[in-house]
């Protein structure tokens, strides 16, 4: 967010010298602020008023890597406002005094799934040091070798220059930076050219601590809030946000790491909550103990709705979709591809218990009715993905139709002769009873 | 230089509206802040969490669910069990199997359930009926006139029946009226105004202004109550601080995530557990955005969602 | 955005009702020339008492106690040329819904009107102007920087300045209007606010047509961003007008009955 007239005006000369060529300081600024002027013009602005105003016009919050991984980079505190860009991501945590360090590695890679055309899965491995030496440098090698981006969870700079010799290509994020440890992880962050993780007991430490490595030229950082308990965490990660967002101060304007596994440990279902929690306000990478199938159906369906860009409509493959069971001679029902009309019909079809052969037809993501209007599921689009998609592979010659484009039952008879075309419910709700019904 | 803490504390507040009586009487609302901003300016009244009872009974849950109401054979036998679960505020009786198009059940039988449980029980009880609006109106009539004095919440009046429930609910029997929009905000606003119009008390609606399940078009649901928060204390829009309601569990325990048996997404597991987590993660996220009370089923999802408000209070 | 805020003009010794209420201290009138503003869903009530020379605090006193005690702490302007008086007034005015306003301040004569509101911690109504009107809108920029200062030199928030470009009379002054315009759109660049006697436009105008004028050149404006005006609330075509912007500009949220609100 760029200065406002109003706050560069107020650090110009208000001499009304003219020189600019604009007739007085207000409407000078005015135009600086608008982007029609460049600052230079005015002969008596103060250097630090030109940096202020350079400064000024970086974004809010800085977009941080990890291999492809992206974080940060946002500009909104709420969703409806624009959209968010970088979708909070999941790590699963082992350290090096676990027992069961592997099986939790062999765990965490069970979820990995596609969801309307994301890759589901665990994007992160936090790496803890707890004994450190080999067994800490060999957690890495083996997490690094599971193709997941790894975070070093480690304050003593001699354990973590070793975990990054041993893994250098993997580009970890090193997590972190203390006020004890602060030159020397920045000096190995370097080094390696990693992104910095930074520590602290709570957010006046945090951010004075951030400022300094900032003023050590570093400024590839993550942030971790608070862990000492979920109410410190959680008004870390609003105010970190929010200060970096709507104070655009930029000292805050980095990603914010929530390691949930120490804010609840041992309890599944908390951290699910606190998952979900964090998702929703503001954590960039957030830590738990595990990552379970019933952790992830939520998890990332709450992800995948809330970073979902407003302006693009989210779609499924075109296709046919067996339900319950179906075979080639269960009947067919079609619809649209629009992800959240496949998700209620395909549940409510599923909730039936009735064996269907789901058609989603290509309507371009949109509902029923604007497909409809926008003549994107029309008799032609219908009679067409029928004959070449369908034909060759399904047997059973009845079409059920929504009931909401009841009006196309004609045409779509008259392409489709073979067929019996019959008009399913108007909502989705009414499909149980529906094929219940039309099944006896 | 140190951090510059900057409150966002607004000079206007949602509305508090009392559910119940006596001692397990709750208040919802009240705050000046977003949610669970604690630490912009104090927050009174934490978030409710509500326990669902179907008439239904057990009809379909899971193992753990059945264990804990083991014995149970009416909805007044489930209340007095629910009512021991840990940081359970108030109770939800939802006669589902009223529905003209399923068992329709009558009005007396379910208003018979009502009376039994508010006999049986203490808390706060919220009212939901079977989606079919004309039936819902005489469930809520009835119920409000049987339950006279208690303070019970009908969730809710619609567009299509506000007028019978809110003259029967709100101004006859002097009880707690939702008012039910499907993620439009602006009818969400147009209810509470009708609703006002019609001479129910503003401190007697609570708003629902829909739900989801967490993957299933969540999206809406978040702006919607983003917005109806944000209308609420940053423009002062008195139409919009009536506090919000959630009904979680009529949906989450509906989605193939949590209904798909083990047997048929063997590497899904356990199916109980998915559907407490389905039900815990859009209970909390619907918390996040801006709602006072949530509304789930299973006894460990009340518990999980009780320890986590009460954590960021 | 924050929702347009209405002034209503109502209440000046210009009518010789209220004149004549205001010398006898009749407080009939006044209220209820007050109570039919607000019920028309005015936000401020502006309270001009003329010059008022001699009596003007006591009258003040009284005009503010009056409203104040009868509407809940209705938020007031104080409009008199007599800074004594709006001492007086604020001295006993009720912060509860709102600063009081000081109507008005200019870039010459009046300049130290913006003094006394600083001092307290009032909002000041800056009328773009010097000694006589503005030619241009240099001029008018450049009178609005001098009180901009002024306002910041006493401690003043920018955002309780409220600039008035000063509305043009259509019948004389057409050629104006989009300048008043362009003016308007400047503040807003400048987040700066902006308010003014908007009727002023269609002064002299038949008085079935005022309506449509003043409703045309305040959707205009808000446009541009204008955030307040002083007119006539029982205006109903300007009212509804002003109600509908706002929900375009996405200050209030629409609802089916956003006009009975």
């Amino acid at each position: 967010m760029a200065l406002k007239g109003i706050d560069i005006f107020k650090m110009s000369p208000k001499k009304n010298c003219k020189e600019c060529g604009v007739p007085t300081c207000m409407a000078f600024s005015m135009k600086v602020a608008a982007g029609a002027l460049p600052i230079e013009k005015c002969p008596y602005m103060g250097e630090d008023v030109i940096a202020k105003l350079s400064e000024a016009t970086a974004p809010p919050m800085k977009t941080i890597k990890a291999g492809d991984l992206s974080m940060g980079g946002e500009t909104v505190l709420f969703r409806h406002e624009k959209t968010f860009v970088s979708k909070t991501l999941y790590a699963v945590n082992v350290s090096d005094d676990m027992e069961n360090a592997d099986q939790v590695l062999a765990d965490l890679q069970k979820v990995d799934y596609e969801r309307i055309g994301e890759r589901e899965y665990v994007e992160f491995i936090n790496v803890t040091r707890v004994n450190g030496g080999d067994a800490f440098v060999e957690l890495a090698k083996k997490a690094a070798g599971l193709g997941r981006q790894v975070i070093l969870n480690v304050e003593c700079p001699a354990c973590a220059e070793a975990a990054l010799e041993a893994i250098k290509d993997a580009k970890p994020i090193l997590n972190g930076a203390t006020v004890e440890n602060a030159e020397k992880m920045n000096e190995l962050a370097a080094k390696y050219g990693v992104v910095l993780g930074v520590k602290a007991a709570d957010l006046d430490t945090l951010y004075d601590l951030t400022a300094k490595i900032e003023g050590m030229g570093n400024k590839n950082l993550i942030l971790n809030v608070s862990t000492a308990s979920i109410k410190e965490a959680f008004a870390d990660a609003v105010q970190i946000r929010r200060a970096a967002l709507k104070n655009t101060d930029r000292t805050f304007g980095y990603p914010a790491i929530v390691d949930v596994a120490a804010l609840a440990p041992g309890d599944q279902a908390m951290q699910t909550a606190l998952a979900s929690l964090f998702t929703m306000k503001y954590g960039s990478i957030v830590i738990m103990e595990t990552m379970t199938y019933a952790q992830a159906l939520p998890l990332y369906g709450l992800r995948q709705n809330l970073f979902t860009d407003p302006q693009k409509p989210m779609k499924v493959e075109p296709g046919i979709y067996p339900l319950n069971g179906a075979d080639e001679n269960a009947p067919c029902a079609i619809t649209v591809d629009f992800a959240l009309t496949y998700f209620v019909v395909s549940g409510e079809m599923e909730r039936s218990g009735v064996p269907v052969n789901l058609l989603i037809s290509d309507a371009g993501g949109y509902s029923v009715l604007t497909a409809w209007a926008a003549g994107k599921l029309s008799s032609s689009s219908i009679a067409k993905f029928v004959k070449e998609t369908v034909e060759p592979k399904v047997k059973s010659r009845t079409l059920i139709l929504p009931g909401k484009v009841a009006v196309l039952k004609g045409e779509v008879q008259d392409k489709l002769p073979d067929w019996n075309v019959v008009i399913g419910p108007r909502e989705a709700v009414e499909l149980v009873q529906y094929l219940k019904e039309f099944n006896n | 230089m140190p951090f510059k803490k900057t409150p966002q504390k607004f000079a206007a507040a949602m509305k508090t509206v009392e559910l119940g009586t006596g001692d397990k009487k709750i208040v919802l609302g009240g705050e000046s802040v977003l949610p669970f901003y604690s630490f912009d300016a104090p927050i009174e009244n934490a978030p409710k969490v509500g326990v669902e009872i179907v008439d239904t009974l057990l009809e379909g849950a899971p193992a753990q669910m059945k264990e804990f109401y083991a014995g149970c054979e009416t909805m007044a036998d489930m209340a007095k069990k629910a009512a021991t679960i840990e940081g359970v505020d108030f109770i939800t009786l939802r006669f589902e199997s009223a529905d003209p198009n399923g068992a329709d059940t009558s009005v007396e039988e379910c208003v018979a359930n009502a009376k039994a449980v508010s006999e049986a029980v203490d808390l706060p009880l919220v009212i939901m009926g079977c989606k079919n609006n004309e039936k819902d109106a005489q469930i809520f009539d009835k119920c409000s006139e049987a339950l006279a004095g208690k303070n019970i919440l009908v969730l809710a009046a619609k567009e299509e029946n506000y007028k019978a429930v809110g003259a029967a609910a709100g101004l006859a029997y002097n009880q707690k009226v939702g008012a039910e929009s499907s993620v439009d905000i602006n009818l969400a606003k147009q209810l509470n105004v009708l609703m006002t119009q019609l001479g129910v008390n503003a401190d007697s609606i609570v708003m629902n202004p829909g739900s989801a399940t967490a993957g299933y078009g969540f999206e809406y649901v978040i702006s919607t109550l983003d917005r109806i928060r944000l209308a609420a204390l940053g423009q002062n829009d008195t139409t919009l601080q009536m506090p919000i309601i959630t009904p979680v569990a009529s949906e989450t325990w509906n989605v193939k995530e949590s209904m798909a048996s083990e047997a048929d997404m063997p590497e899904w597991g356990d199916v109980e557990t998915r559907g407490i987590d389905m039900e815990v993660a859009t209970a909390t996220a619907v918390l996040a955005a801006g709602s006072h009370g949530v509304i789930v089923r299973h006894p460990q999802s009340v518990t999980t969602l009780s320890k986590l408000i009460h954590a960021l209070i | 955005m924050a929702k347009f805020v209405t002034i209503g003009e109502r209440l000046s010794t210009t009518a010789p009702a209220v004149n004549k209420a205001f010398l006898e201290r009749d407080p009939e009138p006044i209220l209820m020339r007050a109570k039919q503003q607000l019920d028309a869903g005015a936000v401020y009530l502006d309270v001009n008492i003329g010059p008022a020379e001699s009596y003007g605090p006591d009258l003040m006193k009284w005009a503010v106690q009056l409203l104040q005690s009868n509407f809940d702490n209705v938020p007031l302007a104080l409009d008199t040329s007599n800074m004594q008086a709006i001492e007086a007034g604020i001295s006993v005015y009720n912060r509860a819904k709102g600063k009081p306003i000081v109507n008005s301040a200019d870039a010459a004569g009046r300049i130290e009107y913006i003094d006394l509101a600083a001092a307290n911690d009032a909002i000041i109504i800056a009328l773009c102007n010097g000694e006589g009107i503005a030619a241009d809108n240099d001029e008018r920029m450049a009178y609005c920087q001098t009180m901009l200062e002024r306002g910041l030199e006493h401690g003043m928030e920018t955002d309780d300045m409220w600039f008035d470009p000063l509305f043009l009379v259509i019948k004389g002054m057409q050629d104006k209007q989009m300048d008043i315009l362009e003016f308007i759109k400047m503040l807003s660049d400048m987040d700066l606010k902006s308010t003014g006697g908007l009727s002023n436009n269609s002064n002299g105008m038949p008085k079935h047509i005022r309506p449509i004028m003043d409703s045309a050149m305040v959707a205009m404006a808000m446009q541009c961003g204008l955030t307040s005006a002083i007119v006539n609330p029982n205006d109903l075509r300007l009212m509804e007008t002003i109600k509908s912007c706002d929900v375009i500009k996405n200050n209030i949220l629409y609802a089916d009955s956003y006009l009975e609100l």
